[in-house]
């Protein structure tokens, strides 16, 4: 049975007083957590859970100085676990799992959000301005193509040929690249 | 509850080395890595550049004092960043738009400066007599403190690197900058305010390239 908040958090608060039993006992009850977190995320691959949930708990030893006693356990502890997947991925340069792309853009702020907005920016860039605005504002910004052609004050079919015409060169320059 | 052999002597191992963690341990480890490195810009600032001869007269004027007070607040501020980067837990970093007020203030003073200086001698006031050398010897003294920081992050968990290098090289620039004081005759405020500041800002862009890269865990 997984142990509450507040058990793990006398464990932590005990192994950062230098109980050596406290300590071994929060690590041992880490295990089924950080399994059943990684296993959730990472799928199948058996040996990359036992990995990662034993980076953590080094690195919950070791860094045990950046946890703060006035903040709940877990948090903190997912915290660390969020980021020793990220540099998993990372180390073996893989690209994390799409389900899991939501969850990181909100943990881990908004950088990746932001460079992946510039990379569209960068490609729609390179188009002429009547597709990449026609594009931008179909696809990104979610306006109807009637919204758009309004906008634009071009008719629909010349939107839908924008479009069509723009994604079409993006997708090559993205082919040639 | 099923544990393979190895996790089970992973714990044990790990638990025969269990040193006491004081509340405090982040604030002293960030402390001891700024003050460590410190020290070294403060030897490096005496044994190279000098410290400027008419420094006790100095200490009794307002510009020194000015420079003091903007770049050591900068200082408190950056420390601020560092600490709250330095956990692996989301972070919000909207108070340090309050870094905003000493830069306003001193380009308050400095406008107050140029208008009672004919526009002729604007540029020397701007310029000073070391503008060239000023953000790179900032930048320069900014090294030991940085790596003093990276030692503090070793036993810290940022999880967002690129803005904690960032922190951390902001922080080792504007400690290198108020160090620097101690040798920098340089006496108005648009002049502190320009190559003091982009020194700091070298040093907090070197940090955030360098992040991602030294302070990986």
């Amino acid at each position: 049975m997984a142990e509450s908040e507040a058990q793990l958090k006398a464990r932590m608060l005990g192994s950062l007083d230098g109980d050596a039993a406290a300590h071994a006992a929060l690590l041992r009850a880490l295990v089924p957590l950080l399994r059943s977190f990684y296993r959730r995320r990472l799928r199948g691959t058996e040996e990359d859970v036992q990995d990662l949930v034993q980076e953590t708990l080094i690195a919950v030893h070791t860094r045990r100085a950046s946890y703060d006693r006035k903040r709940p356990f877990t948090a903190w502890l997912y915290a660390v676990a969020r980021y020793r997947m990220i540099d998993h991925y990372r180390q073996r340069r893989l690209s994390v799992p799409i389900e899991d792309v939501d969850d990181i853009f909100v943990a881990e702020g908004f950088e990746e959000a932001v460079t992946a907005r510039l990379d569209v920016d960068n490609l729609l860039n390179t188009l002429s301005p009547k597709q990449a605005r026609a594009i931008r504002e179909t696809r990104i910004d979610g306006k109807s193509v009637a919204e758009a052609a309004v906008d634009a004050g071009i008719g629909e079919s010349d939107v839908k040929v924008s479009v069509h015409r723009g994604l079409k060169a993006i997708a090559n320059r993205i082919r040639g690249a | 509850m099923m544990m393979t052999m190895d996790t089970q002597q992973l714990i044990e191992s790990l638990s025969k080395d269990v040193p006491r963690v004081r509340p405090d341990a982040l604030a002293r480890r960030i402390g001891f890595g700024i003050v460590g490195g410190g020290l070294v810009t403060t030897a490096l600032v005496t044994a190279v550049l000098g410290v400027r001869p008419d420094l006790q007269v100095a200490m009794q004027g307002f510009s020194f004092w000015m420079k003091w007070t903007y770049t050591i607040s900068l200082g408190v501020g950056t420390i601020y960043a560092v600490a709250r980067l330095a956990r692996p837990t989301p972070t919000s970093l909207h108070p340090l738009w309050l870094m905003a007020v000493p830069v306003l203030l001193l380009a308050g003073i400095g406008i107050g400066e140029l208008s009672r200086t004919p526009p002729a001698q604007w540029l020397t006031l701007w310029l000073g007599r070391s503008w060239m050398i000023c953000p790179w010897l900032v930048l320069t003294l900014a090294v030991p403190i940085f790596v003093g920081l990276l030692w503090s992050f070793r036993e810290l968990a940022p999880t967002r690197l690129r803005a904690a290098g960032a922190a951390a090289g902001l922080a080792a620039g504007a400690w290198a900058a108020t160090i620097y004081c101690l040798h920098c005759p340089e006496t108005s405020a648009i002049f502190v305010l320009s190559w003091y500041s982009l020194g700091i800002t070298l040093a907090a862009g070197t940090g955030a390239v360098l992040g991602p890269r030294l302070m990986r865990w």
